[in-house]
């Protein structure tokens, strides 16, 4: 670099900041993951890859696995559908679709500890409102055990997660969608182009950057959400909402067990890196210049 | 396949999130041995802060006070609390336990949370302490270990349901005696419109209702301590029956609609409203419940789960909020001190009154009808909660799980296989 060496001084806090929050406790827990460290002992043993071979054996961890793969199709289909949906609808900037846009923006400024407080009483089948205004509206049938069902709960969360972030991805989307040139539309309508038509070839294309930004986000996300399983189910019933990151909790702080934890969020990582560089690799194949 | 650069820092934060949720947290001074706290025989004259750390934010005001009773009489001794909530107090306190920066004197729950601390050498030992005296001696086993006094038991907790003593009275019944006693309570309440359980199936019911329910059926006192050595099995005939006794109460209807949904909270109101005639919590709740519905009448009752001459015990009983010297305290004299003050009488009186905790320090007078209802429990025959005694986190999840599980619509047999083959992985370990 042929810059002037007082610039680097410039990126040394961001880089130290990095380096301590982010690299360091990465290479610690990568350590620990090879020891069975209980996260309260002064001592531990070095085991080897003891604790990878247990944590891919566990009958629990492997639920949480598809659990969590379960939850990441389902909000990552939903929350890019209704968040390109909203874009579409609320794209222009007129005082009303501002207005709106506003309003389903508002649930990402909610931590997601309150959002799943707020969301467990509106899902509790006795005294929920949910299922109170079901009654009323004369649909009994349709008012469910939400996070009390195995077969449910996941996805009964997994809306609570498109819910909240919904919005936030909307504006991405707005983003995308301001950015496309207004005469490539009139040459499309020119052209004798429907509205499919143009969505298809004009928009979806020139959005592809947008949407790599939402899916790669999306996916990170739901693989990630923990608060709202945790406040919610905690896991339940029965390990039926049991995801990664919930796993890994449970066996640092319920089980002590902080080395198979470490070993968990290792493989977590491995994961999670494969499946975005997939994604990116396979949206830059779609991208389209003109 | 390669991963573009630009987006590594993406990748690396979304798994520090992760990670450091793990070594972040953890602060362990791995490899190295806990400094010795000193013999703890004497006070310091010098003025010295005393940390004390527990999750019980609810009794911060009555705790406040006594604290401040307790520095007028020792004037060099000032006493900082310190609460976290409980979830956190599990992932977080730890931490500062371990460095030695917070928690002189800390509290910790029996079963697992006990045995890592235990194991990690945190606890001073307090056998030989005069205060000891103090305390029902039957009721602070959960504190020993390997013969040693690491921790006292200060609350006293009867883990048995509650019930609305003016709804039983109003439909002529009475805590029944046998199984067959307690089908016919529940049917004749359900007939009658009323709830007859309201079980928080999503949260803590199955941890809480299960030790009643499981508390005759058990071959031995210890059969869930086999469990874990892999002595006993979970699909043995008593974890077997007590599954079964559980889906009966759920198939005939005697838990609210869709129990399995229904959190702490909303189970505690459908009997704070009247609604339900039992709650499957424990005494714990009494204070709680009276004051959000000063009219309640409630009484502890335990399901008995076999004929009546076959009842081994009448309920359950949980000495817990260990209080406990951290072995790296700086001063370990005050910190010893100061629990002596927590375990007078007058001391502990004035804290379970304030709080509405019953306590397991001897001869306190309780002045409120619910602390009198649950005080009534220690003459009777109570063991205890059986869930503490498994101390793996892992298989005591698991144990829980089948009952959801069975609740669910999964058979008893087939809940409990299940259940088992996790804790055959965690004995295998």
């Amino acid at each position: 670099m042929r810059r002037s060496p007082v610039l680097w001084l410039f990126l040394l806090p961001g880089t130290l900041l990095y380096l301590v929050l982010f690299i360091y406790p990465t290479l610690s827990g990568m350590f620990y993951s090879f020891t069975d460290w209980d996260g309260v002992s002064p001592s531990y043993r070095m085991v080897g890859a003891a604790n990878y071979k247990e944590t891919l054996e566990s009958i629990v961890f492997r639920k949480a696995f598809i659990n969590n793969v379960k939850f990441m199709l389902v909000v990552v289909l939903f929350q890019t559908l209704l968040s390109l949906g909203l874009a579409m609808l609320l794209a222009r900037n007129s005082r009303i679709h501002v207005l709106l846009r506003a309003l389903y923006f508002f649930p990402t400024v909610l931590s997601s500890v309150s959002v799943g407080l707020i969301w467990s009483f509106v899902y509790d089948p006795s005294i929920g409102l949910l299922n109170l205004s079901l009654q009323k509206a004369g649909l009994e049938s349709l008012a469910l055990s939400w996070t009390g069902d195995a077969g449910l709960a996941l996805y009964s969360i997994a809306a609570v997660q498109v819910w909240a972030h919904a919005g936030q991805m909307m504006i991405v989307f707005i983003a995308g969608l301001h950015s496309i040139p207004a005469e490539l539309y009139e040459a499309a309508r020119i052209d004798g182009g429907g509205r499919w038509q143009i969505f298809r070839k004009v928009t979806w294309p020139l959005l592809a950057p947008s949407a790599t930004i939402v899916l790669a986000y999306t996916t990170i996300q739901s693989f990630k959400a923990f608060d709202l399983i945790f406040t919610m189910t905690d896991g339940g019933p029965n390990y039926a909402t049991e995801i990664l990151t919930t796993y890994i909790y449970h066996q640092a702080f319920g089980s002590y067990k902080f080395g198979s934890a470490a070993a968990g969020s290792m493989l977590f990582l491995i994961l999670l890196s494969v499946l975005t560089a997939l994604q990116f690799r396979a949206l830059r194949a779609d991208r389209v210049s003109y | 396949m390669p991963i573009q650069p630009k987006f590594t820092p993406v990748l690396l934060a979304a798994a520090v999130l992760s990670v450091s949720l793990l070594a972040g947290c953890g602060g362990g001074t791995a490899g190295q041995t806990a400094p010795s706290a000193g013999d703890g025989k004497q006070a310091a004259s010098a003025p010295v802060t005393l940390s004390f750390l527990h999750w019980r934010g609810e009794d911060v005001k009555s705790l406040n006070g006594l604290i401040e009773k307790f520095q007028q009489e020792n004037p060099n001794i000032r006493v900082e609390m310190q609460t976290m909530p409980s979830d956190q107090y599990q992932s977080g306190a730890q931490a500062k336990l371990t460095d030695g920066s917070s928690g002189d004197v800390f509290a910790s729950s029996p079963g697992a949370q006990f045995e890592a601390l235990a194991k990690a050498g945190l606890f001073t030992d307090l056998t030989g302490e005069s205060f000891l005296s103090n305390f029902n001696e039957s009721l602070i086993g959960p504190g020993k270990k390997d013969g040693k006094q690491l921790a006292v038991p200060f609350q006293l907790v009867y883990n048995d349901p509650i019930y609305n003593v003016k709804l039983f009275e109003k439909y002529g019944l009475t805590p029944p005696k046998d199984w067959e006693g307690f089908l016919a309570l529940c049917a004749k309440l359900k007939e009658a419109g009323v709830i007859p359980i309201a079980f928080a199936g999503a949260d803590i019911g199955p941890g809480q209702f299960m030790n009643t329910m499981v508390m005759n059926n058990l071959p031995s006192d210890d059969a869930f301590v086999q469990v874990g050595e892999g002595k006993a099995k979970l699909t043995d005939e008593w974890w077997v029956k007590t599954l079964s006794q559980f889906k009966e109460l759920n198939d005939k209807g005697y838990f609210q609609p869709n129990a399995l949904g229904t959190k702490d909270a909303a189970a505690g109101a459908l009997f704070i409203q009247e609604k339900a005639a039992m709650l499957a919590s424990g005494s714990y709740q009494l204070a709680q419940n009276k004051k959000q519905n000063p009219n309640l009448e409630q009484k502890l009752l335990a399901p008995i789960t076999v004929a009546a001459d076959k009842a081994k015990y009448e309920g359950v009983h949980t000495s817990t909020f260990l209080l406990a010297v951290n072995s790296k305290s700086k001063h370990p004299a005050e910190a010893k001190k100061f629990i002596e003050f927590l375990s007078r009488k007058e001391t502990a009186g004035t804290y379970a009154n304030e709080t509405g905790q019953n306590v397991t320090v001897k001869e306190v007078q309780y002045t409120s009808k619910e602390l009198l209802a649950a005080g009534e429990w220690s003459s009777k025959k109570t063991i205890f909660q059986p869930r503490f005694t498994i101390t793996n986190g892992e298989i005591q999840k698991a144990v829980t799980g089948s009952i959801q599980a069975v609740l669910g619509g999964k058979s008893p047999e087939d809940a409990a296989k299940e259940a088992q083959a996790i804790v055959d992985q965690q004995i295998k370990k």
